[in-house]
């Protein structure tokens, strides 16, 4: 099936009713969790992780995707009116959006983020289609070493690129990996960890993990911080709407950003967050007038806004083709393919394709009723961010652990929740990113299982991840990570102690 | 402050976790050679892995000065109090009762400590509940006390 084929016949499975509602679903309470600072989609996503086992897989995926990509649309409201980022990838959106809100100017911002949002999404589907194709044929050809060389590349980046304490990030990641290893050993049934309890047999429990994570430690950490929002503006239709003079300045720097974000979001372990901020820098860079930016330009709005909507999308390539998930969200969403037996990887698209161009057709529709929804009802949107968190944190919780019990109805995952909510709670204060450890608990099996075989079938020789031109390619890329972000660390440290002498 | 008990503190538990799974795995299951991994492989390589991380992380920040973040002590029991009573309770005293204790609890930490929002928030929170995983998803668990 060629792309274009493809996506028609994804539009004819996502437009049924019974698929249709829930991406709908998924946009609004994406963009409603957007909106809203202190949670976010990583935790809404967690928390609707067991719901999905009473949906067909493509409803339940085309929702949860749903509710990442709206997020991206409902994050730049807070950013603007406010100055506080509805989620982690549009906080660059501040830099230039709250400026322009100060200056009366709130709802040409928005406008700009919405449209912006809107092209980066739809650049990120055409990256989408054209790549899984190329993509899905040449992993084919991948081994066990090559599959293995690659997750730990992507592990590796996730932790260094774009951090401060690399270190930090690769012991959550490693930290990960060791939970990963919980229950029983595939190749020998071992039991590993599970110090005789049976509810470990099958691992920890991803559902109880990632809303430990980030449901419990975020409520934990956000009742008092989200109580000091301010008060927002009231944003009438009429100011959505730009100038010609405004308006002109969107299309190009949302092209850029686009562009920026569907290559990065593709690549392992960097995501959205990152490209925002390097679209932006990139428009800083290209301007005429770089002295405006931080004081109100609608380039520092356009760019990162279809930046971070373009890496959403593309975010999937890997994943979807190669069953290896970019970042975080994405692992979280390849967890909720595995929940419903489906293994994604180069066969993806032989064997679902429903699956795999109906979830892509569901992006388009999906972005499209953000953009007609999103625009003339913001005045709602925005006094959702009325709501006190008070009112909102405690039915998440119940509605964590009955999401949680509801996976097998056992409350010992409830209890579980609760420890793995204290944990991540002190993770956070001690600023390690737990959504790295999720990262590797997802990869953790995976790495394990490719790494044996490799070595099985290259009789215990390790030179075969330096034989095979695909491992070796992303082994090198290991080395040079890691050799890169030891030499910023040590001249860091360096800057700091000379800082301190003098 | 002297040190960055941050870092200092995360390194050395992660060490020590680090060094409890590599030790453990090596004594309880086999480790195998390069060729076939046994169990024990793959988590005693990780083990060693994040002790050593670990230490990279807490010697540095010894020399370091660092900062407290405020531990917000009441919000978290406050929040895990609700959790675990809403565990040991909902088999036995039902969905219902447990929603309105639990949501008690966590709004205990709120900063407006008023009863009357609470009560209604908690009423709320239980009626949805009932509608979502009672009726909508058809969840198997008591609502009431005795209903086990």
């Amino acid at each position: 099936m060629s792309g274009w084929e493809g996506f028609l016949h994804g539009l004819s499975v996502s437009l049924q009713p019974g698929v249709l509602i829930y991406c709908v679903l998924g946009v609004v309470l994406g963009t409603f969790v957007g909106v809203l600072p202190g949670i976010g989609a990583m935790a809404t996503i967690s928390l609707l992780l067991p719901i999905t086992y009473y949906l067909s897989p493509e409803a339940a995926l085309i929702m949860l995707a749903g509710v990442y990509y709206g997020s991206q649309y409902g994050g730049a409201v807070a950013s603007i009116l406010l100055r506080l980022p509805g989620t982690p990838q549009s906080a660059v959106t501040t830099l230039d959006g709250y400026p322009l809100a100060q200056q009366g100017r709130a709802g040409v911002a928005l406008f700009t983020s919405m449209t912006s949002s809107f092209l980066g999404s739809f650049f990120g589907i055409f990256v989408l289609i054209l790549l899984s194709g190329a993509l899905s044929r040449a992993a084919t050809a991948f081994g066990s070493a090559d599959y293995a060389a690659m997750m730990l590349l992507g592990l590796v980046a996730a932790s260094t690129i774009g951090a401060k304490h690399p270190a930090k990030g690769f012991a959550m990641v490693v930290l990960g990996l060791v939970l990963g290893t919980v229950g029983s050993d595939v190749n020998s049934g071992v039991q590993r960890f599970t110090f005789g309890q049976t509810e470990l047999m099958d691992g920890v429990n991803l559902v109880a993990l990632a809303m430990g994570l980030f449901g419990v430690a975020e409520v934990i950490s956000n009742i008092h911080i989200a109580e000091r929002t301010g008060v927002p503006p009231r944003i009438k239709l009429r100011e959505l709407l730009p100038s010609r003079a405004e308006l002109r300045r969107i299309p190009f720097p949302a092209l850029r950003g686009a562009s920026l974000g569907s290559f990065f979001g593709a690549l392992p372990g960097t995501g959205s967050t990152i490209s925002s901020f390097l679209a932006y820098a990139v428009e800083r860079r290209v301007s005429r007038h770089p002295e405006k930016f931080g004081k109100g330009a609608i380039e520092g709005v356009a760019g990162p806004e279809a930046a971070n909507n373009a890496a959403a999308i593309s975010a999937f390539v890997p994943t979807l083709t190669l069953g290896i998930p970019g970042d975080p969200i994405m692992a979280l969403m390849l967890g909720a393919l595995v929940i419903h037996g489906v293994q994604p990887g180069p066969l993806m698209l032989e064997a679902r394709p429903d699956m795999f161009w109906g979830l892509i057709a569901s992006f388009g529709i999906g972005n499209l009723l953000l953009l007609v929804l999103n625009l003339p009802l913001i005045g709602i949107w925005v006094s959702m961010l009325r709501i006190p968190f008070r009112w909102l944190y405690p039915a998440i919780l119940i509605f964590v652990c009955l999401g949680v019990y509801s996976v097998r109805g056992s409350t010992f995952d409830i209890f579980a929740v609760a420890l793995i909510g204290a944990i991540g709670y002190a993770l956070s204060l001690a600023r390690f990113n737990p959504a790295l450890l999720l990262l590797g608990f997802v990869l953790g099996p995976l790495i394990e299982t490719n790494l044996r075989r490799a070595l099985l079938i290259s009789r215990g020789d390790p030179i075969v991840f330096l034989q095979r031109p695909i491992a070796a390619a992303f082994v090198l890329a290991i080395v040079a990570l890691l050799a890169m972000s030891i030499v910023q660390t040590l001249r860091r440290r360096r800057a700091q102690s000379a800082k301190s002498t003098t | 402050m002297k040190h960055d008990i941050h870092d200092l503190a995360g390194g050395a538990l992660l060490a020590a976790v680090g060094l409890f799974v590599a030790l453990y795995a090596v004594e309880q299951y086999e480790i195998g050679s390069l060729r076939r991994m046994g169990p024990g492989f793959f988590p005693a390589v990780l083990g060693g892995v994040l002790a050593l991380l670990g230490l990279i992380i807490a010697l540095p920040a010894w020399a370091r000065i660092g900062q407290w973040e405020r531990i917000a002590w009441k919000e978290a029991a406050a929040v895990l109090a609700a959790i675990l009573v809403f565990a040991a309770g909902l088999e036995r005293a039902g969905l219902v009762t447990m929603t309105l204790v639990s949501v008690l609890i966590a709004t205990s930490a709120a900063p407006d400590r008023r009863i009357g929002w609470r009560l209604v928030l908690a009423l709320c929170v239980a009626t949805l509940s009932v509608a979502v995983f009672h009726f909508g998803l058809k969840m198997t668990v008591p609502l009431w006390p005795g209903q086990a």
